[in-house]
């Protein structure tokens, strides 16, 4: 991507008041953006963590800024409250005296499939993926159509790129195909979850590993990381891959530069 | 430019912000960060490089807790932090006091914007709407169990309950913002409740409401 000197990248994450772990990508995309020397400021900012979205702006020195939402999907925080705290009314507002370009969430960006394949690879090395059921895995609430929408979009696009995997199947953790029900739903010895949201958090360490079957659902999600270590996993006669969070892959900021190059060419040409 | 702005404060004698003391030209490099109370004891420091260690070192608290509050009065001691310039300075204090520097650079212009809690609680999502039912007296009293160094927070409070209702007297409104040394030190400054106070608003609102009903029968 060509580089942008006298313009801020501004990310968007939701934060915790409860887990540091959920703010980390967000801090390690930027990080990686920042070394590539493309924008001449590199920001985070916070729904529920500090900075707040409100005092961004304040950090800020460029008068040009790409807002990106480190988001899976468009919904509420991309559409709404996203705006009015940063007070924007399109994809391009004059405000404050800068110029500030909204993209679209990360998650909807079409190099998102390259990111799961990359994942699905990584874990299970050793698989020939013909033997292979992989599952993306999200919340699923009815809340919001657009995320369900979104992963079903990205088990579509794995299975029309080729990478020969046995089945792809999309699947969510409170609402129809359960994850829970993995083993069912597969028909290979083989499975690799990915969950699919931006950041490792009690829904990656501990409510997933519940659905899958091997962790208990009781006390604090102690296991953390562990969770991810000690594939596979054997059980329900099957052998299982469990990924951590698909936005904790380095390659996302590779997906955020890609939503810029995207408003650029859509907005900007 | 923000940095500039830095610079020309460090200039004017200014070392000290929150918990943190700047130290310049410290070992090969240009700038160095550490607890104001270990600032007789670089010595014996463990060193970390680089602007990203700022968030490693701000993250717990020395028995263990999470600071998601950074303003928190709870940063660990013993580290010293290098940095080799102006911006890898400005960085790190973006980190371990999230845009702290521009906030008040923008208060000394005369160009911040403060959000008063009546439009910070409004403006809350999901079950943190409960939060906007609390009573003035309700969350002038938070105040003063909550915020200001006395409950552990070194920010300046600089909202009100809403523009015609400041806040009233107590240490925790009165507070400037700094550890001792104004002159030498730039102000944590609140301009907006952080999500602590919110999430404690919340439970005050949600008590408020419930001796009501009980009151009723
Ligand atoms: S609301 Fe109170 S506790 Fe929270 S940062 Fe501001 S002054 Fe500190």
């Amino acid at each position: 991507m060509p580089s942008k000197p006298d313009t801020a990248l501004l990310i968007v994450g939701h934060g915790s008041t409860e887990n540091p772990d959920s703010s980390t990508p967000y801090f390690d995309h930027a990080d990686e953006i920042r070394s590539r020397g493309v924008f001449s400021e590199v920001h985070c900012c916070f729904w529920k963590e500090e900075p707040s979205m409100r005092e961004a702006r304040y950090m800020i020195d460029a008068d040009e800024v790409y807002v990106v939402p480190d988001f899976i999907s468009e919904g509420y925080f991309t559409q709404e409250i996203i705006p009015r705290e940063l007070g924007l009314d399109g994809p391009t507002t004059e405000h404050h005296g800068k110029t500030w370009h909204y993209t679209l969430p990360v998650g909807v960006h079409s190099s998102m499939t390259g990111l799961l394949l990359r994942r699905a690879k990584d874990v299970a090395p050793d698989v020939d993926p013909s033997e292979i059921t992989l599952f993306i895995v999200g919340h699923g609430t009815g809340l919001n159509q657009n995320s369900t929408k979104a992963i079903r979009d990205q088990a579509e696009a794995i299975k029309a790129s080729g990478a020969g995997y046995a089945e792809v199947l999309d699947a969510y953790m409170e609402e129809q195909p359960f994850i829970a029900d993995w083993d069912k739903l597969s028909k290979t010895d083989h499975v690799v979850v990915v969950p699919f949201f931006i950041a490792d958090g009690l829904h990656s360490y501990q409510d997933i590993p519940v659905l899958l079957g091997f962790e208990k659902d009781e006390g604090e999600a102690a296991s953390q990381r562990e969770v991810f270590r000690n594939n596979p996993y054997h059980l329900r006669g099957k052998t299982l891959y469990y990924s951590s969070a698909i936005g904790t892959e380095r390659h996302m900021a590779d997906v955020i530069l890609d939503q810029v190059a995207d408003f650029d060419s859509k907005h900007l040409s | 430019m923000i940095a500039e702005r830095l610079q020309q404060a460090l200039d004017r004698g200014i070392n000290r912000i929150g918990e943190l003391i700047i130290l310049r030209d410290v070992a090969d490099s240009a700038f160095a960060l550490c607890h104001i109370d270990d600032k007789d004891r670089l010595d014996e420091l463990e060193i970390h490089r680089g602007a990203g260690a700022a968030r490693d070192l701000s993250t717990w608290a020395e028995d263990g807790h999470y600071r998601f509050t950074k303003g928190e009065l709870s940063l660990k001691k013993g580290w010293m932090l290098l940095l080799t310039d102006l911006n890898e300075l400005r960085q790190a204090l973006d980190l371990f006091y999230p845009a702290a520097l521009g906030v008040w650079i923008a208060q000394e212009d005369g160009t911040l914007e403060v959000q008063h809690l009546r439009d910070k609680l409004g403006r809350q999502t999901g079950m943190y709407k409960f939060a906007k039912g609390i009573s003035d007296a309700g969350a002038q009293r938070l105040v003063r169990e909550v915020c200001g160094p006395g409950n552990c927070c070194v920010k300046k409070i600089l909202w009100q309950l809403d523009a015609d209702t400041p806040l009233e007297d107590s240490e925790a409104s009165r507070f400037d913002g700094t550890l001792g040394e104004p002159a030498r030190s730039i102000p944590l400054l609140c301009r907006e409740a952080c999500n602590h106070f919110v999430a404690e608003c919340r439970k005050a609102s949600k008590a408020e409401f419930e001796a009501a009903g009980a009151a009723k029968g």
